[in-house]
């Protein structure tokens, strides 16, 4: 299952939330920073309260269905007895569709960054690693890539294959490739001049193993706090092609359909564009947060 | 300016420069990207299922009649036929027609552009105006009040959806305060206050983001400048004001990396026209660009997409020329640091 970001990526990086034995570091070696810092922790905790939510909660404490609601039950306001937040002009329940919308928001943000991280980061390492031909080759068409209103090619596949949350998946990872690989690309040309890698090469290492052992843990730190930057943006653009009647196709919930559908009735009823716009902030801010904690916890630039 | 520039007038120095040939080089390699960019287009439509004339005819057209206008639109020929048929035509300065209305494509783009390029600018101008000033504000005391404060706000900024602001202002400005029109656009020859008026909404709802973003960037990098750099500790011996150092000495040099992104972002800002034209009903390239799309109507996307890539190309090209004016290094061809 696709559904925790933070958790299945920061174990592999030292001093990640998710690698807690980093903050009891040996005491011979002196501790510059605490790990845990509450710059990381509060936007970490918030990630896992809403991921948590929209994953176990409706498993723990059942919930309408998000879809199918009575029309008896419509447009009723927040706070009314079984319905917290309320209801839609269909009758479904609001709470509901933000969880079951939630996990589609979050799982496609995961895949997009997962994708962009592996392809991306594969790309433009070989491609520096190798430079010449296949570093020029590489980086034109991804310049090409990057030249391409995403936008665009977004539209038409949706378009062309019509809208799913695989066929959203597929689009936005297009344009998240580009980026990851042009950091690992950097990342790896400022590596070339240093001793160990030469120290590596002298001693015979593979190169799939110089790759792997060091130019990989060296990379990481930047593309894992471009991947969580970047999965704010894939939430608001998975909203955005949902706004353009692209995403995920109606009655299913997404927190961007919730938002383009509550447009319509704005002036009457703004917590229908509200609820799934806080949500969406909330998610956003703490992934930004956390990313920025911790590219100055890995002083990345 | 001028001053820098030494004997040599500053026009002859830019023009002569090795940052004129730099560019005159990056523009050269910008022809590939753009036969790319178009290319990719051609072939990406071509993917999609359906043609103009099944989109143009409906469901319930006969086939012969769609055989009968593919024919007329020459869309029976095969692919390189077609590419080459309008690559050529581009290379002669001819767009050529829209497939779905026949109105010759330069005519649309003579409609829609100035709608898209007002509301670009007046977004640009307004995160610019907006980050300039808060950046140097913060910067001034790195961890001040000011300093925080922006940051916060600049951080809430960055991670608000520009659709759910554009709903939030709208909700606001329109619904309950109802100073400011929702939707519609007034064309700048009918009125200018109505005009402004009526593109306040979106170029906020696109402008303050980018201004967040801005903020932050230059911002960082200011503050860097004035720790590290030799020419900041130099000027405050002299006896320089921290206000003038700021500005005069440190902004200066965190202009470049600031003017990259402003060039790199054009990008963001064009994808931000295609959300935000259709949520205030503005008859701008956005619109234009979903519906040809959805009518596979190729010869106004390419027309399109050509614009938006040709937008990108020159602003970068204009960085680099901002570049050459702003450092003397590069502008007589010493290396920058």
């Amino acid at each position: 299952m696709v559904g925790r970001l933070p958790e299945a990526l920061l174990p592999a990086v030292p001093g990640g939330p998710g690698a807690p034995a980093a903050g009891a570091a040996p005491p011979a070696r002196r501790r510059r920073r605490p790990a845990l810092t509450p710059g990381i922790v509060i936007p970490a905790a918030m990630l896992a309260l809403i991921v948590g939510a929209c994953f176990l909660w409706p498993l723990v404490y059942p919930v309408p269905p998000p879809v199918g609601g009575s029309i008896l039950d419509a447009s009723m306001p927040p706070f009314s007895p079984g319905h917290i937040l309320g209801t839609d002009p269909v009758g479904n329940d609001i709470l509901s569709r933000i969880l079951y919308g939630g996990r589609v928001s979050i799982e496609v943000a995961l895949a997009v960054s997962l994708i962009g991280l592996l392809v991306g980061g594969v790309l433009g390492t070989v491609a520096a690693y190798r430079g010449g031909m296949v570093d020029t080759v590489i980086m034109r068409v991804l310049d090409v890539l990057i030249a391409f209103p995403a936008l665009v090619l977004a539209v038409a596949i949706a378009e062309g294959l019509g809208p799913s949350e695989m066929h959203v998946i597929w689009a936005l990872s297009f344009f998240s490739i580009p980026a990851f690989a042009r950091i690992a690309r950097a990342g790896t040309l400022r590596l070339h001049g240093q001793t160990f890698m030469l120290a590596a090469r002298l001693s015979g290492t593979r190169t799939w193993r110089i790759l792997r052992r060091h130019v990989t843990p060296n990379i990481m730190p930047q593309l894992v706090t471009f991947a969580l930057l970047g999965a704010g943006v894939v939430i608001i653009l998975e909203g955005a092609l949902s706004f353009l009647g692209l995403g995920i196709p109606a009655p299913a919930p997404s927190w961007g359909n919730m938002i383009a559908l509550g447009q319509g009735t704005l002036s009457a009823q703004p917590a229908l564009v509200l609820i799934p716009s806080l949500f969406l902030l909330a998610t956003v801010l703490s992934l930004n947060l956390l990313g920025d904690a911790l590219r100055k916890r890995w002083s990345v630039r | 300016m001028a001053a820098e520039a030494g004997p040599a007038p500053a026009g002859r120095a830019v023009l002569g420069s090795p940052g004129l040939r730099l560019s005159g080089r990056r523009l050269l390699a910008a022809i590939p990207v753009l036969w790319g960019v178009t290319f990719l287009t051609f072939v990406l439509m071509n993917l999609l299922p359906g043609n103009a004339a099944q989109e143009l005819l409906g469901a319930n057209a006969t086939p012969a009649d769609v055989r009968a206008l593919e024919l007329k639109l020459h869309l029976n020929e095969p692919f390189w036929t077609r590419y080459w048929h309008w690559l050529s035509g581009v290379l002669h300065g001819d767009l050529g027609a829209s497939l779905t209305s026949g109105q010759p494509v330069t005519s649309i783009l003579a409609q829609r552009l100035p709608v898209s390029f007002e509301l670009m600018i007046y977004a640009f101008c307004l995160s610019v105006l907006l980050a300039v000033p808060v950046a140097a504000a913060a910067a001034h005391r790195p961890g001040g009040w000011a300093d925080r404060l922006s940051m916060m706000v600049s951080m809430a900024g960055l991670s608000i959806a520009p659709y759910v602001l554009a709903l939030l202002l709208i909700f606001i400005f329109a619904v309950r305060l109802q100073v400011l029109p929702a939707i519609g656009f007034v064309p700048l020859g009918q009125s200018v206050v109505g005009n402004i008026k009526s593109l306040t909404l979106p170029a906020l709802a696109i402008g303050l983001p980018l201004a967040c973003f801005y903020t932050r960037l230059l911002r960082a990098d200011m503050v860097e400048q004035m720790q590290g750099e030799d020419y900041v500790v130099t000027a405050r011996a002299k006896g320089v004001a921290p206000w003038q150092v700021l500005i005069r000495h440190a902004m200066r040099n965190s202009m470049f990396g600031f003017l990259t992104v402003l060039g790199l972002n054009l990008g963001t800002l064009i994808g931000a026209l295609v959300i935000i034209e259709p949520i205030f009903a503005l008859p701008g390239i956005g619109q234009v660009l979903l519906q040809s799309i959805h009518d596979r109507d190729i010869v106004v996307v390419e027309a399109v997409v050509l614009v938006f890539a040709l937008i990108v190309v020159l602003a970068n090209l204009l960085t680099d020329l901002l570049y050459a004016l702003l450092d003397p290094r590069i502008r007589y061809g010493r290396p920058a640091a």
